[in-house]
């Protein structure tokens, strides 16, 4: 018996020659009658011959057109490519803009980067070579996501047992998360989804479906420091003692022009955001006993009530007040 | 990536046309290539390029049959003619062009990247081909770490030793060191530096945010063996390590997210019951200082009071004020 991966690659590309060749979209009939013994002979064998190869080159990325034809093959399915819409355009990178993307791909592996490179006519990636790399997250409704905010298009998808309908403006890495950000159209506003949370596959509409308000800034969707997420004062801030072993961290982390004060031995008094009491609370005691809320009160009080707790649980439920990051 | 070496798999269908649809343009462009290039710049060997070439002539549609590619190899020399069809490479999918997006911003984000250099030019032109969208990468950036990030990528490039003031979480304290960098990434926020320790003669990760001063030395080790395992996200995973199983109410889930795992199960009221390594103890204190009220220790039982008794001490503090 023949090799049948050798048969099928030669099928597939004379498929794909034949779909990008013909003028007018072919029915399977006329397909089969081109590559004349390459399909089975028996129509559902052959239906089912097809649909695979039409599958694959749709999983590589052919974009193949569907027609349903009138006249002599009256509701017949036709089939052809666009050559227009298969082809890369010639983006004129010069040689120093490939050899940059190259690099900016080893920085991080994407899954899809090398096939993306040989595109562009880059070589293949020299493993292990990057002195400096980042660890992205691959979720896969990424690119969907990433595709449909540039064409426009809204996306649908399900998230915490609800279906939801966004007109994606953006994505944004934070925290080692991926967030999609855009107007969601059940709650007419503007919404800050996990995309790792999403459940099943985002579907997207056709392009152009809305268009992006000038001036959205995807970055400024939420801030960075959950210290400042949330509460009624984003100016609110709070005065910490931080002991000498962690003070030259404390400082580095901050920036010095939140030390308000030096004591001796290398303690600081510094200011911190505090709008989000949670976040606050969990920045203090990551620093265990080396640090110590001074004011407000209210701050001070609640880590305090907060420990008291944590010595003597169960807390009483109507102590809780916390706020959620992100939707 | 997969090694060229070991790769023993039989190529799908579908691999092999993708490969070729990139290779027949690329080689057009290339005029006369040796075999031998050919091979290195797909990551395939010789014999494979060849029965890949050998298959593209053989395809054709009538009444063109067995022309339609043009294209032999002689005396281990690839040559091309210009075909009809396949002179340029198939449209980005989705998943290329969100790699490439994806991959450029991060790179913008690294330390001394040039928004106007070749990276940047470079990815303003593929938003030609794959539209403007918003992908923004917000990595840890911030004056002090900036300049470390920038002075550990030199002593990278030049294998120089540095000697470091650095915190360490575990034990809760700062010591003196040397090292050699080698390698420096970033994950779940935040920047680590995997480096020859001098101290203990091993290769150690670094949280670069915990070092507080850096000095070079002037001193030079040699380059690493090829082939070094990449410190890869797995890198903190160790089967050694002691295990505590938490319960966790709703607000405290998130560490689940943010920590390595072993074993994760729900019940129906959200309530949470999950097994952790242990990194320290000092680790373990900031983590259940945090959750508060909201985790309870449920094995093994020597750690059911650390979190009451941390509590305590940091509480000593308010109370003697």
């Amino acid at each position: 018996m023949a090799a049948p991966t050798v048969e099928r690659v030669e099928r597939l590309t004379n498929l794909l020659a034949l779909l990008l060749e013909t003028s007018q979209p072919l029915t399977l009939i006329e397909i089969a009658g081109a590559l004349d013994g390459q399909y089975p002979d028996k129509e559902a064998n052959r239906r089912a011959a097809f649909e695979r190869d039409k599958a694959a080159l749709r999983d590589i990325g052919v974009p193949i057109e569907t027609e349903v034809m009138i006249a002599h093959h009256a509701g017949a399915t036709g089939y052809w490519i666009d050559r227009d819409r298969y082809e890369l355009a010639d983006l004129e990178l010069e040689p120093e803009e490939r050899r940059a993307l190259q690099v900016a791909v080893a920085t991080i592996r994407p899954t899809a980067g090398q096939d993306a490179l040989w595109k562009l006519g880059a070589d293949a990636l020299d493993a292990g070579s990057a002195p400096v790399t980042a660890f992205v997250p691959d979720v896969a409704g990424l690119p969907v996501l990433r595709d449909a905010a540039a064409r426009r298009s809204t996306v649908t998808f399900r998230y915490r047992d609800k279906q939801r309908r966004l007109d994606p403006y953006g994505l944004l890495l934070r925290n080692g998360f991926w967030y999609a950000i855009g107007r969601d159209h059940d709650h007419d506003g503007s919404r800050t989804y996990r995309v790792d949370r999403i459940e099943g596959e985002v579907v997207a509409g056709p392009s152009g479906e809305f268009e992006r308000p000038a001036g959205v800034d995807v970055a400024a969707a939420f801030p960075a420091d959950p210290k400042l997420i949330g509460g009624d004062d984003p100016e609110a801030v709070a005065r910490v003692l931080v002991d000498a072993p962690r003070a030259a961290q404390v400082e580095r982390e901050l920036g010095s022009s939140r030390v308000v004060a030096r004591r001796a031995e290398g303690a600081i008094e510094v200011e911190v955001p505090c709008a989000n009491e949670a976040a606050f609370r969990s920045w203090v005691l990551g620093l265990l006993d080396h640090a110590e809320v001074l004011a407000p009160p209210e701050r001070r009080a609640d880590v305090i009530a907060w420990l008291l707790a944590t010595i003597d649980r169960p807390r009483p439920r109507a102590a809780r007040t916390r706020k959620r990051r992100a939707s | 990536m997969t090694a060229r070496r070991g790769r023993r798999s039989r190529r799908s269908a579908e691999e092999r046309l993708r490969r070729l649809l990139v290779m027949l343009p690329w080689l057009m462009e290339q005029g006369e290539t040796p075999l031998a290039d050919v091979a290195r710049h797909f990551d395939l060997t010789p014999e494979e390029i060849t029965a890949d070439l050998e298959l593209a002539s053989m395809c054709g549609l009538p009444p063109f049959v067995d022309e339609m590619i043009d294209v032999f190899i002689d005396d281990d020399v690839v040559f091309v003619g210009i075909p009809r069809l396949f002179t340029r490479p198939l449209r980005l999918t989705a998943p290329e062009g969100f790699a490439l997006v994806a991959a450029g911003r991060v790179a913008m984000q690294l330390p001394g990247a040039d928004p106007a250099g070749a990276l940047g030019r470079g990815l303003q032109k593929l938003a030609a081909a794959l539209g403007e969208d918003a992908v923004v990468v917000d990595l840890p950036r911030g004056p002090g770490l900036d300049e470390t990030l920038a002075e550990l990528t030199a002593a990278v490039r030049r294998i120089e030793q540095v000697d470091i003031r650095y915190w360490t979480a575990s034990r809760d304290e700062v010591t003196d060191r040397t090292i050699t960098p080698r390698r420096i990434f970033s994950d779940h926020g935040d920047w680590y530096v995997a480096a020859d320790d001098q101290r203990s003669g091993e290769r150690r990760t670094f949280r670069v945010d915990r070092i507080e001063a850096l000095t070079a030395t002037g001193r030079f080790d040699e380059p690493e063996e090829p082939g070094g395992t990449a410190e890869g996200p797995d890198w903190f995973a160790d089967g050694g390590l002691p295990q505590v199983t938490l319960r966790l109410q709703p607000p405290a889930r998130w560490v689940v997210e943010r920590y390595p795992v072993d074993d994760v199960t729900s019940d129906e009221h959200g309530v949470t019951t999950a097994t952790f390594p242990v990194a320290s103890q000092p680790w373990l204190e900031r983590m259940l200082l945090r959750l508060g009220p909201d985790a309870v220790v449920v094995a093994p039982a020597a750690r059911a009071t650390l979190a009451a008794t941390a509590a305590a001490r940091v509480l000593a503090r308010y109370e003697g004020a």
